[in-house]
């Protein structure tokens, strides 16, 4: 299976944005379907024989860069070497991640190799084109000769035109075709929701044209409801994040800001948070079980601090999750609960009658749990 | 933003039907904003509570003149909500939907960009101005009337830091969360703009979080624009570096994103900053006990 052997999702990146990681080869369907060219190619699970000609490129599909420094990608010149190839790339991990798919394509025939991504500028709430004459692994240690534009559709003419004066074309055959290539990019980064649509290289081929030669693309999950998506690495959790298996604090709070700031509070005071969990609004009585039981995975834990500010969740539901998760996991640690915010005083009664004692705030909690720490 | 904004007469919902949108209202009428109707598809002619509902926001205007509109209809379909909202130039736009398409806010971006409206979030808990107006589902009775602003990227995070400063006796004049979403309507120098301009807003607070670079616009205009004392706090100093697909975050300087370079940047602009919401709150009332 392609999953990370250690699970940290990308919380740094963005909390709240999800988003779909697709293969190489699931991305460069996509471009295909778009009018964008790629390599002849086709999919290799075993050693038997290829459907390519050779020399063939064998490139680990994993979603992660930096494959190739790793040996995730290998040049094949004779039928003798596929097999071991083939079995080796299979069993290579690339960061923590195995590929259950390799892709072979035709070896290209290079001229230049360029940058070419499209983004989207959060600030500005628009499509933006990122351009490099020189593309490869090493691009992100050149400090000049960027070419950034926010991509207008309706100006895609000029844009062509400027991008390529910017990498040295000067006849107007590989304008007129990059300006083809953006309008199909553009075209597939709408269509598909895409928030990331990364090629790197960008071919120029000593026949005169581009093809994409690796493609990295993320889609916005958030859209998953308009398309049938049936890719094979699917979106990372945001919602809970291990940070230490040997911490001694598990924290749960509502919304991603909140819980980043339990987490915060808890590491300040010295104590050492386990994990970060967001319960988000409205969550049911049940995935917050599953929540706690998810807890008990680890192993230092001396107490759970339950931060809930309710605006459109509620705080008798959270209660009733708490009961439930004493009355059915009986190594649950000490629990440090703090509730504020909509239907605090139904919370309340639910937690009195069951015994249960809740802290004032926050600070409180922490304070508590650091007191008992040093018992 | 202008102040005349905060003074919203008559406030519609759209989306007053479903379960978030009619348990808030009821909210925001105990907070006593003025809610004259609300929107929903196809129950037009019913009531929820006392408020009158319809099927569109023209509808409504052929009754009423509108000031603020507060979105709670589902994700698929806000897009069409704010647009519909911005069409029928609604001065001031809150959508609390969460999780709408980055495709979809591109589009109400650049609709936006032509129009007077002015849109908090998405994925915005609204804007509180205690015992005035309630817009959202900002929780009122966490709230002491006051002369501090908070504006925040969170939603219970500004709950948090509006609680917290209540008890410790020190009162707001604005409390706005502009949304968690990555691309939304106002930004943190909208806020800032219109609390330096408040003469009611004596100090300022600033909730940022981990990721985007919105928090180092922030501290440039800080450090040009803002003469009140501002306290900042970015969440999320103990998130793990994340996994990052393609070259382009970092050739942007994705690094720039981490709370400790926000923290940097906000303090170096004269902020005063703290490390976990805890300590921002005890700075804050060690300045405020006189």
């Amino acid at each position: 299976m392609n999953k990370p052997k250690d699970h940290l999702s990308p919380l740094s990146s963005c909390c709240r944005l999800e988003r779909v990681k697709l293969l190489e080869y699931e991305a460069k369907q996509l471009l295909a379907d778009a009018g964008v060219l790629v390599p002849v190619s086709s999919l290799v699970q075993t050693s038997e024989a290829l459907s390519l000609p050779l020399p063939v490129v064998l490139k680990s599909q994993v979603p992660i860069g930096g494959r190739g420094k790793l040996g995730g990608v290998q040049i094949i010149e004779q039928v003798a070497e596929l097999a071991d190839a083939v079995e080796a790339l299979l069993v290579l991990d690339i960061k923590g991640y195995l590929p259950t798919v390799l892709l072979a394509e035709e070896k290209l025939l290079i001229q230049h190799e360029h940058y070419l991504a499209l983004r989207i500028d959060r600030i500005e709430g628009v499509v933006q084109l990122m351009a490099h004459p020189k593309g490869g692994v090493e691009i992100e240690t050149h400090t000049s000769g960027f070419f950034t534009r926010t991509f207008e559709p309706d100006q895609v003419e000029a844009i062509a035109s400027q991008l390529a004066l910017s990498w040295g074309y000067e006849e107007t055959l590989p304008a007129t075709l990059l300006q083809y290539l953006l309008t199909d990019l553009y075209d597939c980064f709408v269509a598909n929701d895409a928030t990331l649509l990364e090629i790197n290289p960008l071919i120029y081929t000593t026949e005169g044209t581009f093809i994409a030669g690796d493609c990295k693309m993320e889609l916005d999950d958030n859209a998953a409801f308009r398309h049938d998506w049936q890719f094979e690495a699917k979106s990372t959790e945001t919602n809970f994040v291990t940070l230490d298996l040997a911490g001694t604090i598990a924290t749960i709070a509502n919304g991603a800001g909140l819980a980043m700031a339990t987490v915060d509070a808890v590491a300040d005071s010295g104590l050492v948070p386990a994990n970060f969990l967001d319960i988000g609004g409205g969550s049911d009585i049940k995935s917050l079980l599953l929540a706690f039981e998810r807890l008990m995975g680890f192993t230092h834990l001396q107490g759970i601090i339950i931060n809930i500010v309710a605006g459109i969740s509620r705080c008798d539901e959270i209660a009733r999750a708490i009961i439930a998760a004493q009355a059915h996991i009986p190594t649950l640690p000490p629990l440090y609960i703090r509730l504020a915010g909509t239907n605090y005083e139904e919370a309340m009664e639910l937690l009195t009658d069951a015994g249960i004692a809740t802290l004032p705030t926050l600070e409180d909690c922490i304070i508590e749990a650091q007191e008992a720490h040093h018992l | 933003m202008n102040l005349e904004l905060f003074q919203a007469q008559n406030v519609i919902i759209q989306g007053i039907t479903g379960m978030h949108g009619s348990f808030q209202a009821r909210a925001m009428v105990e907070a006593g904003t003025h809610i004259v109707a609300g929107t929903s598809p196809s129950k037009a002619g019913s009531l929820v509570d006392e408020i009158p509902v319809y099927n569109t926001v023209a509808d409504i205007q052929a009754d009423f003149s509108v000031d603020a509109s507060v979105i709670f209809v589902p994700a698929p379909m806000a897009m069409d909500a704010i647009l519909e909202a911005v069409d029928a130039h609604i001065p001031l736009i809150i959508c609390i939907t969460e999780g709408i398409p980055l495709h979809d806010m591109i589009e109400v971006r650049r609709i936006l960009a032509t129009s007077e409206s002015i849109l908090i979030g998405p994925n915005s808990p609204g804007i509180l101005v205690p015992d005035e107006l309630k817009l959202g589902i900002i929780p009122a009775h966490l709230s002491l009337a006051g002369s501090v602003a908070i504006v925040s990227r969170s939603g219970t995070l500004t709950y948090e830091t509006m609680a917290g400063l209540s008890e410790r006796g020190i009162g707001q004049r604005y409390v706005i969360g502009i949304g968690g979403d990555p691309i939304h309507g106002t930004s943190f120098i909208d806020c800032l703009e219109l609390f330096e301009h408040d003469p009611h807003v004596s100090s300022i607070v600033l909730i940022g979080e981990v990721g985007g670079t919105e928090e180092l616009l922030a501290a440039d205009y800080i450090a040009g624009s803002i003469t009140k004392p501002v306290y900042g706090y970015v969440a999320g100093h103990h998130a793990p570096a994340g996994v990052q697909l393609g070259h382009a975050g970092a050739i942007l300087g994705s690094q720039n994103e981490s709370a400790a370079a926000k923290t940097g940047a906000l303090k170096k602009a004269g902020v005063k900053t703290a490390t976990s919401i805890t300590s921002l709150l005890s700075l804050i009332a060690a300045d405020h006990s006189f």
